[in-house]
């Protein structure tokens, strides 16, 4: 499906990406003690992000992921490490599109959304690190319900 | 003891998005020989380590196929290998030759049945999996300009295309189209049915 990121048009397969975070949500979900603090919603909400600042954000949100996330969520559960594996492989997939969009200057990044991957950052290093990566994993759905909003 | 040879003339087979890896059996007189598959993506070699991750699925076997559709599930290149195991001697692992990318699955037109239902214009169309649509182009014999077009998301029934007038011939075609790797396949046979007060007639 091609969703719109501001300047940005990037097809991607978000059907795949939720089966596939369907599929290993609950176990996911269960390994992260801490339920009060959230990676991506404190203090606001994805959904609080101006249309304009959309590409940037996702942009970052995808390198975030693929660069800092998904490496630490190894467990001992192949089946659960297979279907990180299809996420993680297509997160990169998207990561290339929407790199080769934001080279070109096509993405802006506005202070908005400076200042609120700013925020996703403190809030992954301020927990350790395995703890960080299965919370942000467990909250993908949060992202893929923010994308499949995209106008 | 010698060495275990390693799996050869590894390949795949890749059809309809439906992934198989297929090896030579390594021949062993009068032992029982297992295989075990692992696979690589673009992410688990740029950012993993260059880390392999098993197929439980395919650990220990003794067929020389392994269904590896459910771990391509990315539009990305993999890598994929096998090794042999005989009691406690392990061979070294055998590689495919080049990566594997589902984009290059081969692609094949959907079995369709055309259905004149009365007036009604119905086709049924092949389940080919979650990942498939299907453009079904219709059109009144000799009128081939006027050719319609329709998306049909999922297969789970008959599909409605057209009122027919009586007299004319009405003829459908359909591709298969994936949007996960953005390819269609070629269309079908096209089929051609003419309505005919309550009874189906079919022309071929």
């Amino acid at each position: 499906k091609l969703f719109h990121f501001g300047p940005c048009r990037v097809s991607m397969s978000v059907t795949e990406i939720r089966s596939g975070f369907t599929a290993i949500k609950a176990n996911i979900q269960a390994r992260d003690p801490i339920r009060t603090l959230s990676i991506l919603s404190h203090p606001h909400s994805l959904h609080k992000v101006k249309l304009l600042d959309r590409c940037c954000i996702t942009h970052h949100l995808f390198n975030f992921y693929v660069d800092k996330v998904f490496k630490h969520c190894k467990t001992e559960d192949s089946y659960i490490n297979r279907k990180i594996s299809s996420i993680a492989n297509s997160f990169l997939s998207v990561k290339r599109k929407l790199g080769q969009c934001y080279e070109q200057n096509k993405c802006l990044c506005g202070q908005e959304s400076k200042e609120k991957f700013k925020q996703i950052l403190a809030n992954y290093e301020g927990l350790n690190v395995t703890s960080a990566a299965i919370k942000s994993l467990g909250e993908l759905d949060i992202l893929l319900d923010w994308i499949e909003k995209s106008p | 003891d010698a060495l275990l040879p390693a799996p050869q003339n590894i390949s795949i087979l890749s059809t309809n998005m439906k992934h198989f890896l297929t090896w030579s059996p390594v021949i062993v007189r009068g032992e029982t020989v297992r295989y075990s598959v692992e696979f690589q993506g673009e992410y688990e070699r740029e950012y993993a380590n260059e880390s392999w991750i098993p197929i439980c699925e395919c650990s220990l076997i003794t067929a020389t196929v392994c269904n590896i559709t459910e771990d391509i599930s990315a539009t990305v290149a993999y890598n994929l290998r096998v090794r042999a195991d005989v009691g406690a001697r392990r061979s070294e692992w055998g590689t495919l030759k080049g990566f594997f990318n589902r984009i290059t699955t081969s692609l094949t037109p959907p079995l369709m049945k055309v259905i004149a239902d009365g007036y009604h214009l119905l086709v049924e169309l092949e389940d080919m999996g979650p990942a498939f649509q299907f453009f079904v182009l219709y059109w009144k014999k000799g009128q081939e300009s006027r050719m319609q077009q329709t998306v049909v998301k999922e297969v789970s029934s008959v599909v409605h295309l057209d009122t027919m007038e009586a007299g004319p011939d009405y003829c459908v075609k359909a591709q298969a189209y994936v949007e996960a790797i953005n390819r269609s396949s070629s269309f079908s046979q096209t089929q051609c049915v003419r309505a005919q007060g309550g009874t189906s007639m079919w022309l071929v």
